[in-house]
């Protein structure tokens, strides 16, 4: 008897088998006649066998997170990894928010949440709001400035409609849960209030459980998960297992933002829909953009969910490497925070085991307070509860190197409109901005080679160029003492040289004279030297370590210096690719950036 | 004079070289009816092709699975406006279905007698069958129900 093939699922190999079947008895023989009754009868029991065989391998395909295809599937194994699914963001731009008036007696006013915005990107228009309320204190001449809690006055403002969904809760036996049929939520705009009654005023304010590191039974939180259809459901603790459950009569409000994703990005232009009014008076509020809208995007993909889960998963939301501590600390205090760092105490300069050091660089104009703050809170929250027990976190303050760049180039007055000034201008500015635009961050990396290909590209009249770059430390020295300094740079220095200095300092006040030091030519150790008639003042004042990267001084004393600090310029062993360590920042000193232009008319007809 | 074929092909010395079969043709019964032992019936040799024939002419195309062109589609035809189609499109069709699916019967005459004032078509096919020579009529009256 034929054997009948139980693994094949193609409708033609699975009625070729049962053909097969047929061949072997006498029964039947027009099995082969497509028109045959048989014929029928086999297509049936075929089509069977195929389209159960169909569902048997899609079924174990979903199974998997891998080879999983509906967008379904793929959710529900993400969310048994723990990981959050990230919904349609809305796009969100910063600017400042000032009203001009003359009233000097109000002291403060306040802007109310959901204050809306319109703008227009590809001549369609979209309505930004705030998330929340925002506070602005006359400055005694009639002028408010919003500011946010942490005194910023970049105000963020996203794009979206608002929307409210209101719920009354009903028997807590039931394990309600709630949907917010809209596909466009984004999930961290939800703003979810418990009220006692249907009537009540009094609201308890529930927090996405994600925000949470550590959960009471007093804590009041919520779930929120993509539903299989797309919608969103929003699920609160049963019986009181997570937290707080609301009780039976309560009324939820969800209030949320329902955004166009990345349609709403780069718009530049905000004009507020409403005056702002106190004081029986009516103003206008003025708006300037700080930054332009980004960040909307549309749901997170299949293929991107596939991806991320598994390694969310292996994270664990632990601050175990310092991966973690960066991703996690940037995640939650990007309001305040520009970039992240941290390293392990073994890679330090000494090594101390047992701690994990991070360094935090804050956006321009937060306070001190608001740094102390966010530091603590970064110490009791997050590494109290997820950091691994034996390991202190400590906070190193950032170091700011900077660059001082020298470019000269070839310069045909032939190939262009502009004059040598105007390009060397443009030269420089390329070259602030460059540093301006891609450094100014940690683990940022100075390539030699990058700069230059910008500047070659800037226009067909530089012919060539060429760069020479020295790193640049500021010394605040303690006047009229005598003290040991020690300066460290982020590279090795360049070994002595017998022409060109290695290390070279700002000008500053010595013994009644305007001096510098330096290194002494061919030699590490430093002099200090009077700038005018050029005597040695100091034969040996400190030495620097090219290896290290350190420039000691010992017993210097000065009566004054020049501008805000001494500048202390080395010259990098490796100038093509300065990499700064640790907590060190590359930026760019612009007053000591320079470029000089070489006329070329290219004439290669002219003698040497 | 007789052929020796190797032991490699088969060693045929004691199996005859040319044997006819006679083809018989056996279906079953499309009616389901039982017989008295309980059985279903067989359909054998020139009623075989016939219920063939009338199978492929009532299946339309894209109704058998994974063989979109079987079929005569009279069905379609039945329910399309008569404007649209013409006496010698059902011949053809039906004469190519045949042609194509049933190589048991070749086809002598096709001949289609439309009603469309009473929604309804008459066809004839006459055809033999290949092995037996036999000459068969089908007819298949249709009338719209609805």
């Amino acid at each position: 008897m034929a054997v009948i093939r139980s693994s094949d699922l193609d409708f033609d190999a699975i009625k070729e088998n049962l053909k097969t079947y047929f061949q072997a008895q006498s029964e039947f023989a027009d099995y082969n006649f497509e028109g045959s009754g048989l014929s029928n009868i086999l297509d049936v029991l075929a089509y069977n066998t195929h389209i159960n065989g169909l569902i048997a391998n899609m079924g174990i395909n979903e199974s998997f997170l891998s080879s999983a295809q509906l967008r379904s599937s793929v959710v529900s194994h993400a969310e048994t990894l723990g990981y959050e699914i990230t919904s349609q963001s809305a796009a969100t731009a910063t600017v400042t928010l000032t009203v001009s008036t003359s009233d000097t007696t109000t002291t403060q006013i306040s802007l109310p949440k959901y204050t809306t915005f319109t703008t227009t990107v590809d001549d369609i228009t979209y309505t930004f709001m705030t998330l929340e309320a925002y506070i602005a204190t006359n400055d005694g001449t009639g002028t408010f400035q919003f500011k946010t809690s942490e005194g910023l006055t970049a105000i963020p403002i996203s794009q979206g409609t608002l929307k409210t969904k209101t719920f009354i809760v009903g028997d807590t036996a039931d394990e309600q849960i709630y949907v917010i049929p809209d596909t466009t939520t984004d999930t961290k705009t939800l703003a979810v209030s418990v009220f006692d009654t249907t009537t009540s005023s009094s609201f308890t304010t529930y927090t996405d459980v994600q925000n949470v590191v550590r959960i009471t039974p007093q804590s009041t939180v919520f779930i929120i998960r993509e539903a299989p259809n797309g919608f969103y459901d929003l699920i609160f603790s049963s019986n009181n297992v997570l937290g707080q459950s609301p009780q039976a009569g309560n009324k939820i409000v969800v209030q949320y933002l329902s955004s166009v994703g990345a349609l709403a990005n780069s718009a530049s232009v905000f004009t507020p829909d409403n005056q702002i009014s106190f004081n029986s008076q009516t103003y206008d509020i003025t708006v300037a953009t700080v930054t332009n809208s980004s960040g909307g995007s549309e749901k997170e993909s299949i293929e991107s969910i596939k991806a991320n889960a598994p390694l969310a998963f292996a994270t664990q939301q632990r601050l175990v490497t310092a991966e973690d501590y960066k991703a996690l600390i940037l995640q939650r205090y990007s309001n305040v925070l520009s970039d992240v760092t941290a390293w392990s105490g073994s890679d330090n300069v000494p090594p101390i085991y047992g701690r994990t050091y991070v360094s935090l660089k804050f956006k321009d104009g937060i306070s001190s307070t608001v740094q102390q703050a966010t530091k603590d809170s970064i110490q009791t929250i997050l590494s109290e509860n997820l950091a691994v027990m034996s390991i202190d976190t400590v906070f190193t303050d950032p170091i700011t190197s900077f660059l001082e760049i020298s470019v000269s180039f070839d310069f045909d007055p032939d190939q262009t409109g502009s004059t040598a000034q105007t390009t060397q201008d443009l030269v420089k500015t390329t070259a602030v901005n460059f540093v301006t635009n891609n450094l100014n961050k940690f683990d940022s990396v100075f390539r030699k080679s990058l700069l230059l290909t910008e500047i070659d590209g800037l226009s067909t009249a530089i012919l060539n160029s060429s760069m020479d770059v020295k790193l640049q430390q500021r010394l605040i020295p303690t006047l009229n003492t005598v003290k040991d300094y020690t300066i460290n740079f982020p590279v090795t220095i360049a070994s002595p040289d017998d022409v060109n200095y290695r290390v070279e300092s700002g000008r500053f006040t010595f013994s009644g004279s305007t001096s510098i030091f330096r290194n002494k030519l061919g030699t590490n150790k430093l002099e200090v030297v009077n700038i005018i008639t050029g005597d040695v003042l100091v034969d040996n004042a400190g030495s620097y370590n090219a290896s290290t990267g350190v420039v000691s001084l010992s017993g210097f004393n000065l009566t004054a210096f020049e501008g805000e600090s001494v500048k202390v310029s080395i010259v990098p062993a490796n100038e093509n690719t300065i990499k700064p360590l640790r907590s060190y920042i590359l930026s760019v000193d612009e007053t000591l950036t320079s470029a000089r232009a070489t006329i070329d008319y290219q004439n290669t007809a002219t003698t040497l | 004079m007789a052929k020796a074929f190797s032991i490699e092909d088969g060693n045929l010395t004691t199996v005859p070289l040319t044997s006819s079969i006679t083809q018989t043709y056996k279906d079953i019964d499309l009616t389901f009816a039982k017989k008295g032992s309980g059985d279903v019936f067989k359909k054998s040799d020139a009623a075989a092709v016939r219920q063939s024939v009338k199978n492929i002419l009532m299946t339309n195309q894209s109704e058998k699975p994974f063989q979109p062109y079987f079929g005569g589609s009279l069905n379609n035809f039945l329910f399309e406006l008569s404007e649209e189609f013409s006496e010698i499109d059902i011949k053809e069709t039906v004469a190519q279905a045949i042609q194509n699916y049933e190589p048991r019967a070749r086809v002598k005459k096709v001949n289609v007698d439309l009603n469309p004032d009473y929604n309804s078509m008459k066809v004839t096919v006459e055809f033999t069958v290949v092995t037996t020579f036999e000459t068969v009529t089908l007819e298949v009256d249709l009338v719209r129900l609805r």
